[in-house]
């Protein structure tokens, strides 16, 4: 018998990963207080109308058996949580049950008594939404005047509370060449900083959000930004940890990198997921199939039997029937969620991912890339070579 | 640095844990070091209320592991020693005071 104690955060992480994943335990919850928000910014994939916020006692009843079944890392988040009145009765609740919290807020709410308070609480970071260092470039996307003035006053109060600060920057049309001014006030402030190309059809899957999506050339000079490139960790690097920078990718994610996800879509349904602020388990927010409704039925009830997850536990990269096939698979950063949202199919492709995959391919050097997506729309449309028009002209005079 | 026998020992509240199947996880949130305990130490880490000395917890390993006491003993003061050096655990006095 020897009692050991082992510290470092890649293989202890790594380790974590694996044995969550493997045994399905829900290891990272995010976990949407309200959808109440004081802002209104175009891009933004909720309704904001209260439809039955869990009370207090089920948000408490959530937490304990959320630590029960095993959660340890848990993102409160919304619309804006400090709109919650009870806000720090649930913190305190989750302190106390030995969660590591996240909170993610646009911060306009933040002054030095409530930063005291999460400080005092146990909060470890806060995630910021921050659209530009320009005002009027920021103020136009939350539609809130005077909105980048609050929220990044916020920033040093909490710094200085003790909480760690990262800022999260999705980039649409309306931003696209800000995400510099983003970096530089991120390096001037000392914290990191998330840029998310992923803007994503609402809940209930109507796509007025996308109209704000960048189109996959105008991200060009994102994708080719050497900066970006050069503060981009490898997934295997000592520099993987639970708050690790990374600076292209889905804010709704862990940001968490890991061998142990290979073969598999993403951590969805395996080993984090998403409830709602009216009890409904989806395995991401980004894949609104709800599992069950934590009103009706216990956490684990819905984790381990729920069809939906067990559905989406099943499936593996290497057997999708068009992306295993696709030469430039690991340029791909396809979301199962958008695959069903824009696509309509979980397991299929989706024109966005291949569009960006292929964009990535070109930039690192694939000669012609094209994915499995385009090859087989390619296949299977008019050829167009004289040839293959000869071609089909002897078919038909042979059909008659 | 060890510990007289009168010393209780208690988990740093500010930590995030969570045994998971046997073992156990804990965060230090302040530098956002990750550390883990394999089920042995997942066992001690649960005794640590703030009320038990090394001796009294090696006392449970020998309850619970079949293992000689001075074993026990030896492998629990290391660890907690270890975990004291990286701030997982403190000590509480036998007048009630506190040291990190």
């Amino acid at each position: 018998m020897t009692a050991s104690l082992s510290a470092g955060a890649t293989p202890v992480m790594d380790r974590l990963i694996s044995r969550t994943v493997e045994k399905h335990r829900p290891l990272s919850v995010h976990f949407d207080l309200t959808y109440r928000c004081n802002e209104r910014c175009v891009h933004c994939y909720l309704d904001h109308d209260d439809q039955g916020e869990l009370t207090t006692a089920e948000c408490l009843q959530v937490l304990d058996d959320l630590a029960s079944s095993g959660a340890l890392f848990l993102t409160f988040s919304g619309g804006e949580i400090f709109l919650r009145p009870d806000l720090y009765e649930i913190l305190a609740a989750a302190r106390s049950l030995h969660f590591d919290i996240s909170l993610k807020t646009n911060a306009l709410l933040v002054t030095p008594e409530r930063a005291a308070r999460l400080g005092e609480l146990g909060v470890r970071r806060v995630q910021i939404s921050v659209y530009s260092d320009i005002p009027a470039v920021h103020d136009a996307i939350t539609k809130v005047p005077g909105s980048l003035r609050r929220t990044l006053a916020a920033i040093p109060i909490l710094l200085q509370h003790g909480l760690q600060v990262k800022l999260a920057c999705p980039l649409m049309r309306e931003n696209l060449l800000a995400y510099r001014g983003v970096m530089a006030l991120a390096e001037k402030l000392g914290v990191p900083y998330i840029l998310d190309l992923t803007i994503t059809p609402m809940m209930d899957g109507s796509s007025g959000p996308l109209a704000h999506r960048a189109s996959v050339s105008s991200l060009l000079p994102v994708l080719r930004d050497a900066r970006l490139q050069a503060c981009k960790p490898q997934p295997t690097s000592a520099t993987a940890r639970p708050e690790s920078v990374w600076p292209l990718g889905s804010a709704v994610s862990s940001g968490i990198e890991s061998p142990a996800y290979q073969d598999l879509p993403c951590s969805a349904g395996h080993n984090s997921c998403y409830i709602s602020p009216y009890g409904d388990v989806f395995p991401c927010v980004q894949l609104p199939q709800a599992a069950g409704n934590l009103r009706r039925e216990k956490f684990d009830d819905i984790w381990y039997h729920a069809p939906q997850l067990e559905r989406l536990r099943a499936i593996r990269e290497s057997q999708l029937p068009i992306c295993s096939r696709c030469e430039i698979r690991s340029y791909c950063e396809r979301c199962p969620g958008l695959a069903l949202m824009e696509g309509g199919n979980l397991l299929g492709a989706y024109e966005r991912a291949c569009a960006l995959a292929e964009e990535k391919a070109r930039l690192a050097g694939v000669i012609a890339p094209i994915s499995a997506l385009h090859r087989v729309r390619d296949a299977a449309s008019v050829p167009t070579t004289p040839e293959a028009e000869f071609g089909l002209l002897a078919a038909d005079s042979n059909s008659v | 640095m060890s510990t007289p026998a009168a010393v209780v020992w208690q988990k740093n509240p500010d930590l995030a844990w969570r045994e998971i199947d046997d073992e156990t996880v804990i965060i230090s949130p302040h530098d956002s070091v990750m550390h883990e305990l394999n089920d042995t130490g997942s066992f001690l880490w649960k005794n640590i209320d703030g009320k038990k000395s090394a001796a009294e917890l090696a006392e449970l390993l020998v309850e619970n592991y079949q293992v000689a006491p001075d074993i026990a003993l030896s492998d629990a003061q290391a660890l907690l020693d270890e975990m004291s050096s990286r701030k997982l655990v403190v000590t509480v006095s036998a007048t009630g005071g506190v040291s990190l």
